[in-house]
């Protein structure tokens, strides 16, 4: 048991210390920063290739991650980040998102995907209570996070600087009024953020022994649990949260075993979130408003697009590429139109009920695995078992979704992505195997597996999807649902039960999500958890934020963008994600609110 | 200046939908590319070159680019000359059906080697089938690769089951009574593997004192194998890849666990980890070899690739592959047909990981492939005669 606590509170100290920067940033500019999880991976190489490869000393190392780090996180903050932040938090998420990307693959071009070594610095087990041993360098790392407490304590409480910080936590309008240089704090904090990452990813590495330019990804994920495990923009809320987390994963682990680590974690976010919707130290505000709330719906309308436009479309796509583009071309259709249904679904609950869910890949895997086992085991033909798919992964989603409601803001897009992810654990620890051989769809007989059936397929019901959701968005109950998500206070006034509409929107979704999840896996015909990642819901709300995040029909322009732009940019295999990066941020910068919503 | 964001926010949409749209007829450009060049032979690699596997594709594309050049220095088959054509996969199913596709469209190509991951190259396998064109997972250890596949897919990969059987039996002759076992909680890899070796431990007598399934992604073990070496096993056993080995023996020792380890992969983070020294495995290659074949090969590999301290059996996998490739032309001929009748002829081809590679036509894999006891002596993998 002691070992397990002593396990426990060295992984706690790590994400204490990630915590913080996620937690620091939030409260001062109101962003998730999806980028702090880049700078783990990036904190970790560059102490190898400062100690390694030009033989500094370790602790000159380190004060030249923080310095780097640091630098980096000011040019991002200057550049990308604050210029959305001051007036659309969601675009600001989105682009940290796209510089994640861009710093994890330029890092991976500098110092190549390789796992290293990193070099035994401190010694790692010299030292011991009971069986486990342990060692300077863990001390030092629990002594480290201690003094950075203290002083960013002091520095808080005390400082000038500090003050201003948590003034403009507080309210950054009135900071602003009482003269706070609220965009110096906000480049100040961003890079006390950037640097506590870089030094995070030193400590993890020195703990785990080896490190590539990816592996702050997962303990990245935890910090930012453990960030809102604690309250998101609460730093005292940060370190309690990762402890806390530590401690409890390292139980979970030794009782259920390490793959059920991420079921653990996000269990234990929910049941917080449930008992304390804004974390164990935060405070719910009385109106919180939903993320998404007059941002889009205010600023932007939608571009009017003409009936004309519409039938050429429908023409185009659905008779003229079948008949002249190549099987290259249509498999990329394939991807590009199963995704803009998910995206298309994903609308009602992103853009009308103001939920940004970032969970996507949980009602796409049930919707798979359903699919695949009717036909597989019961015979039902791909017709039958498509729409069940759909109805599966509304009907599982929305049960296991229901106790989430009543939180908000950030933390029910926290608790939809760790829905997500707890959901393809379980799918992971109850079939591990992965299904093969799923039936591909027949017509009486005749199997529809080429590309151009698929096509067609995929298309009919992209269609479908489409006026199902335009009748749904012009319907009464379009209408309440939109209520809720452009102020639910208004429509809490009217009568109107929020949570519910929310929980329906959700359904809705989940029942698209669903479909997707049927079509992909019987193209596939063969599936296993490791093609619904958190990389997948990311893309299916990526690709509603491009197209305009209420409008159905923007799904099918951010689709062909996102999955197109990702085949073209095969001309330049090496930096094709960083275009796509740049890209993303371009789009983002110039159309806040989605290609299809003119800024107004 | 809101003029000027206005126009630049058009152009860059209208940019970007044209870069969606182009995506498409750069494709068709592509594969109505010539195919009346007949003198050069294309064969397709589908890999990860970015993202989280594309360590593995950078390892794949030297030694295929080493094998190129040495098959066309001796003339190529019968005088055509060899070139690959790369597409990016990201090893990730999405992406690797849409480049099976690319290439079963592209005339040229007349065999693809890849993918990576059996998850990637699954979903690809239907594709390939319909195309008629041979998908060659040389690195797919998944039985289910080729045991659900077509003729149309083949693999020089021992496979999982058959390397954990091995590593049961030997462990067992090694005079072991008890293991502690962690294994990766993978669908294609880690659980079939797992599977092999509990049936072989139950078969010949060796008892498993707890299995802890783990996740390469996570970063800390010790909660598991706290666990794991509880009951005091003589040895423990991790079945998994290099880099999470690594992980493992450094924590195994960390808890205080001295019994011998056995797993670990040839692998830099896994020979460089202090904590690994005196790991063993059962190798399918060893750059340490006395071999001539594989001395040859090392040192041309290092001669080409002077950064680069280590060959490991992936690089050797990929070089392999190629020259299999190219025999299997000799034979058959070059036309995707001729170069699949190939493989149904070929017969003791020269290989640095086997001796020599003969397929065994039922399962399309190699015949009785052997392994070699070996442990990790000073950061170098050497044959093992304990």
């Amino acid at each position: 048991m002691l070992d397990t606590l002593i396990a426990g509170l060295l992984r706690g100290n790590v994400y204490a210390l990630g915590a913080v920067g996620i937690s620091l940033v939030f409260g001062v500019m109101n962003v998730v920063n999806f980028a702090q999880f880049s700078f783990f991976g990036l904190g970790a190489m560059l102490s190898w290739f400062f100690v390694v490869k030009l033989g500094l000393p370790f602790w000159l190392a380190l004060v030249a991650v923080l310095v780097v780090c640091g630098a980096i996180g000011l040019l991002i903050n200057v550049t990308v980040v604050r210029p959305l932040a001051k007036f659309l938090p969601l675009a600001a998420m989105l682009s940290t998102y796209a510089i994640s990307l861009i710093l994890d693959n330029a890092s991976q071009i500098a110092f190549t995907a390789q796992f290293r070594v990193f070099p035994d610095v401190l010694p790692t087990s010299n030292l011991h209570i009971g069986n486990m041993r342990f060692g300077t360098s863990d001390l030092v790392m629990l002594g480290t996070t201690a003094l950075i407490m203290v002083v960013m304590t002091l520095f808080l409480k005390y400082g000038k600087v500090g003050r201003a910080i948590r003034a403009t936590a507080q309210d950054q309008e009135a900071a602003l009024q009482m003269g706070i240089p609220v965009g110096q704090v906000q480049h100040v904090s961003f890079v006390i953020a950037s640097a506590l990452g870089g030094l995070a990813g030193v400590f993890i590495a020195l703990y785990v022994g080896v490190a590539n330019p990816n592996s702050g990804l997962d303990v990245g994920l935890t910090a930012f649990v453990a960030a809102t495990l604690g309250g998101l923009g609460s730093l005292v809320g940060a370190v309690i949260g990762g402890f806390v987390l530590g401690i409890l994963e390292a139980f979970g682990i030794h009782f259920f075993g390490d793959t059920a680590r991420e079921i653990i974690v996000f269990v234990i976010l929910i049941v917080v979130l449930i008992v304390r919707p804004g974390g164990l130290l935060g405070k719910v505000p009385l109106m919180s408003t939903e993320p998404l709330t007059g941002t889009f719906l205010g600023k932007g309308r939608p571009i009017r697009i003409p009936r004309w436009v519409w039938l050429v479309a429908f023409v185009v796509a659905g008779v003229l590429v079948p008949l002249v583009a190549n099987d290259y071309i249509l498999t990329t259709g394939t991807q590009v139109i199963i995704y803009a249904i998910i995206a298309a679904g994903f609308t009602v609950t992103a853009g009308q009920a103001g939920v940004l869910a970032l969970g996507q890949a949980g009602p796409i895997a049930i919707g798979a695995y359903a699919s695949a086992l009717l036909t597989l085991y019961l015979h039902l033909p791909f017709w039958v078992a498509l729409p069940l798919a759909g109805i599966a992964a509304a009907v599982v989603a929305s049960i296991l979704a229901s106790p989430i409601w009543g939180v908000k803001g950030h933390y029910i897009s926290i608790a939809t992505l760790g829905l997500g992810i707890a959901i393809v654990a379980v799918i992971q620890l109850v079939l591990p195997q992965g299904l093969y051989n799923i039936p591909v769809p027949e017509w009486f007989g005749t199997p529809l597996n080429s590309p151009q059936a698929y096509y067609l397929i995929d298309f009919g019901v992209l269609a479908v999807t489409l006026v199902v959701m335009w009748r749904l968005r012009s319907s009464h109950l379009g209408k309440v649902i939109s209520s809720v998500g452009s102020d639910e206070v208004a429509a809490l006034s009217s009568g109107v039960r929020g949570r519910n509409y929310k929980a329906l929107a959700f359904a809705v979704s989940g029942f698209f999500a669903g479909i997707g999840g049927s079509l992909l896996a019987h193209q596939y015909t063969y599936i296993d958890p490791t093609i619904f990642t958190m990389l997948m819901s990311l893309l299916v709300v990526t690709i509603v934020i491009m197209g305009g995040v209420s409008l159905p029909y923007g799904a099918v322009i951010g689709a062909i963008v996102l999955i197109g732009a990702m085949e073209l940019l095969r001309f330049t295999p090496e930096l094709r994600i960083i275009v796509y990066g740049l890209v993303l941020i371009l789009v983002v910068r110039f159309r806040p609110g989605g290609i299809l919503v003119r800024n107004s | 200046m809101k003029r000027f964001l206005r126009s630049a926010a058009v152009v860059s949409v209208a940019t970007l939908t044209a870069v969606g749209l182009a995506a498409c007829a750069s494709g068709s450009a592509a594969s109505s590319g010539d195919s009346s060049a007949k003198s050069t032979v294309y064969f397709g690699v589908s890999a990860a070159t970015t993202g989280q596997y594309a360590q593995y594709g950078e390892q794949f594309k030297e030694a295929f680019d080493l094998a190129v050049e040495q098959v066309n220095a001796k003339g190529g088959i019968d005088g055509h000359p060899v070139a690959l054509k790369y597409e990016d996969s990201q090893s990730d199913p999405k992406q690797s059906v849409a480049v099976a596709q690319k290439f079963v469209g592209d005339d040229s190509i007349s065999l693809v080697f890849g993918d990576y991951s059996s998850a990637a190259s699954i979903p690809a396998s239907p594709i390939y089938t319909a195309g008629k064109l041979l998908q060659y997972g040389f690195n797919n250890s998944n039985p289910d690769f080729t045991a659900k596949g077509t003729q149309y897919q083949w693999s020089t990969s021992i496979t999982t089951s058959a390397t954990y059987t091995w590593t049961a039996d030997y462990i067992k002759k090694q005079g072991i009574k008890s293991v502690g076992v962690s294994y990766l909680n993978t669908a294609d890899w880690g659980i079939p593997a797992f599977n092999a070796f509990k049936a072989e431990a139950k078969k010949v007598g060796l008892k498993i004192t707890d299995a802890e399934g783990v996740l390469d992604t996570s970063d800390d073990y010790r909660p598991s194998l706290t666990k794991a070496v509880a009951d005091k096993p003589e040895a423990f056993v991790h079945i998994g890849y290099g880099p999470d080995a690594a992980k493992i023996v450094t924590q195994l020792r960390a808890i205080g666990f001295d019994g011998t380890f056995y797993g670990g992969q040839d692998e830099q983070s896994f020979d460089g980890t202090k904590d690994a020294e005196g790991a063993i495995n059962g190798a399918e290659f060893l750059s340490s070899n006395p071999a001539p074949e594989v001395q040859k090969f090392v040192k041309a590999f290092k001669k080409k690739y002077p950064q680069e301290t280590e060959v490991t059996g992936f690089e050797a996998g990929a070089y392999d592959a190629l020259n299999v490739a190219v025999a299997a032309a000799k034979i058959g001929g070059t036309s995707r047909e001729d170069i699949l009748a190939g493989f149904k002829k070929v017969k003791d081809v020269p290989s640095v990981v086997y001796g020599k590679i003969t397929f065994d036509q039922s399962s399309r894999r190699v015949a009785s492939p052997q392994l070699t006891p070996s442990i990790l002596k000073d950061g170098k993998w050497v044959a093992y005669t304990g």
